[in-house]
């Protein structure tokens, strides 16, 4: 018979290797690429940061070390957001994409391409996140109308509405201007190369902001996990909570989206990783997810880069390919619809 | 290996027909890969009454097309993907239905520059264009002297390497001479253009590499494709992309714009190759390995 406090030790315990296994990703995302180089080599150029002019040095630290930090960034705000996203819906598909996001930000690219004449990745970023926000601003406004708010099904029908109106006006563009489109493709797959240090120093500030503030919601989570009636009789602010666990995800997936492209599954599978080893407390699956999402997208990308060489496979080609058989096991074996405690 | 081919379609235009125009055949649309206003093709010619059917890569007014009722389509043909401008893969499917309009001619983006602006030419006598208009010779006469003169260069530069390709924000393509016609040209006039190793299997014109590999070819002088080249846009690279001055040709600046797919006649390539030529002339042979 275990004990409340020995569960909490060993969820804690899990916590702890996770950690030690962010660590080994994030290694091998520094010391592997689409180039070969020694480890003497990288441990060098990380001791001396700055590096010492030879080309290992510089694609360690200055390729490989932010698009490392960016990876753990992006994927535990991805993994978070999901996370949040399928507690505020009590949706057990919901993620970023559905919730327009990935849609707003992408048309708000489209716009960037094609209206304002922009190019390049360094300046899709703000774009992208406008995009994002202001989706999320928008489906949440439409889901709160009439008397009873924000309510789960609203929100995903919401979520769809906005996805499809937005993907429509993007199409409409794109379809008469292939620079755009073509642009636009390489943007919508979702990868971490080609950006650097002034993208990472960009996103940096709101994602870990987003993730500081996500970690709290823990406990409002759970309660609306136990349904809106349920939430209020225990003296929980429903639309407050739903609100602010809005702005949240707005904050993360918006940032990451904006920094990497729209990254498949990550937000979707990875907090159901999460409940399957921790449980269906959100106070654990939320540090769960933080740590489990970036082990999974450095993963991928590292494997996209090291069978890609001398080219790159993009990240979110390679979670596309790992992760659908993976959701699929999770549809089959485990209880998904239970995304309650 | 989809994603590849996507990342580099934009680089290859096509050029429809339009060489024709110069030889005074005018026809009764066109449809080219860039807006008309840019499409070095068709600078300096006279377009008044001819339908543009469209101006980007891979759509074209099928129906507009068919109001026409055109006698003959005439684009390049493509070898590395076995079809004619209009009709490759990827091109919108309802564009395809060109093909049922009319016959479609045109000349091999093959081994040479030469033949393109050889077939071209014959082409609009076939069509019953006057070839003896004495630009037209001139225009000969200038490309010979011009090809002259880049062989002189080159000959005084025997070591001199150059390697065409196209930067962009994820990855660095090569482009493979193999498929670019006055990349062979180029090769034959005595310039070491390189051979990239390994060109895509699914899209052969380019081997794309990814950013961290910047370093794997180090020619003398980069041709930078024609198409996103601009005077600055070597030292925004270098700016942008960490490993982009370890290419040591780009650290140095020897960049010059290469009129990558697009060159149908004499008149044309006689220009570039005299800018080519500058810029060989101009170049250190001892920059690259």
């Amino acid at each position: 018979m275990t004990t409340t406090s020995t569960v909490a030790a060993r969820r804690a315990s899990g916590l702890v290797v996770l950690c030690a296994l962010l660590a080994v990703a994030a290694f091998l995302s520094i010391a592997q690429g689409s180039r070969s180089i020694d480890l003497s080599e990288v441990l060098r150029a990380l001791g001396s940061l700055g590096g010492d002019g030879t080309i290992n040095s510089t694609v360690t630290v200055e390729l490989r070390v932010p698009r490392t930090l960016l990876g753990i960034l992006v994927g535990a705000a991805l993994g978070v957001a999901g996370a949040i996203l399928q507690g505020v819906t009590r949706n057990p598909l919901a993620d970023a994409g559905i919730m327009g996001i990935n849609s707003g930000a992408a048309a708000s690219v489209v716009f960037a391409i094609t209206v304002l004449g922009i190019h390049g990745v360094e300046f899709y970023v703000w774009f992208a996140f406008a995009g994002a926000i202001g989706a999320t601003v928008l489906v949440y406004s439409i889901a709160s109308m009439g008397r009873e708010g924000a309510t789960p099904v609203k929100l995903a029908l919401a979520g769809a509405a906005v996805t499809a109106g937005f993907g429509s006006l993007t199409s409409a563009i794109v379809m008469t201007d292939i620079d755009a489109l073509n642009e636009l493709r390489f943007w919508q797959v979702g990868s971490l190369a080609g950006r650097y240090a002034p993208i990472l120093i960009g996103v940096a500030p709101f994602l870990l902001a987003g993730l500081a503030v996500s970690l709290g919601c823990g406990r409002a989570l759970n309660g609306l996990a136990l349904g809106e009636d349920l939430a209020r009789g225990l003296g929980q602010r429903v639309a407050l909570t739903r609100a602010a666990a809005f702005g949240v995800v707005a904050l993360l997936a918006g940032a990451a989206t904006a920094a990497c492209g729209p990254i498949v599954f990550i937000g979707l599978v990875v907090p159901h990783l999460a409940r399957f080893l921790c449980g269906p407390d959100y106070r654990w699956i939320l540090p769960y997810s933080m740590l489990l999402a970036p082990i999974v997208l450095l993963l991928a990308d590292v494997l996209g880069r090291v069978a890609g060489a001398p080219g790159e496979l993009q990240v979110g080609v390679v979670l596309a390919v790992l992760c659908a058989p993976v959701f699929v096991g999770i549809v089959r074996y485990a209880r998904l619809a239970e995304v309650g405690p | 290996m989809h994603e590849r081919a996507a990342s580099s379609s934009r680089h290859i235009p096509r050029l429809n027909g339009s060489a024709l125009i110069s030889f005074g055949i005018k026809p009764v649309g066109i449809y080219t890969d860039e807006p008309v206003k840019t499409d070095p093709n068709l600078k300096d010619l006279d377009l008044t009454g001819i339908t543009v059917l469209g101006e980007e890569w891979g759509k074209i007014d099928v129906e507009k097309a068919a109001s026409l009722a055109p006698d003959l389509i005439v684009g390049d043909w493509w070898p590395a993907e076995k079809a004619y401008s209009g009709l490759e893969e990827g091109v919108d499917e309802k564009s395809k239905k060109l093909k049922e309009l009319a016959p479609i001619v045109g000349i091999s983006q093959g081994e040479s520059i030469v033949d393109l602006a050889e077939g071209y030419e014959n082409l609009a006598k076939s069509l019953g264009a006057k070839v003896d208009d004495p630009k037209v010779a001139a225009n000969k006469q200038r490309f010979e002297a011009a090809v002259t003169a880049f062989k002189t260069a080159t000959a005084a530069k025997p070591g001199l390497t150059a390697a065409a390709m196209a930067p962009s924000d994820e990855n660095l393509s090569i482009a493979n001479p193999k498929y670019a016609p006055e990349l062979l040209d180029f090769q034959r006039w005595g310039l070491k253009v390189i051979n990239p190793e390994r060109p895509d299997p699914s899209f052969p014109y380019w081997e794309t590499i990814s950013w961290e590999n910047a370093d794997k070819y180090q020619p003398d002088l980069i041709l930078w494709d024609s198409r996103v080249f601009t005077p600055t846009v070597n030292a925004e690279y270098g700016k942008k992309q960490p490993t982009w001055f370890k290419v040591k040709a780009a650290k140095a600046g020897a960049a010059v714009s290469w009129p990558g797919y697009w060159l149908h006649t004499y008149g044309d390539f006689a220009v570039e190759l005299e800018k080519l030529t500058t810029a060989i002339s101009a170049a250190d042979e001892n920059v690259g390995n």
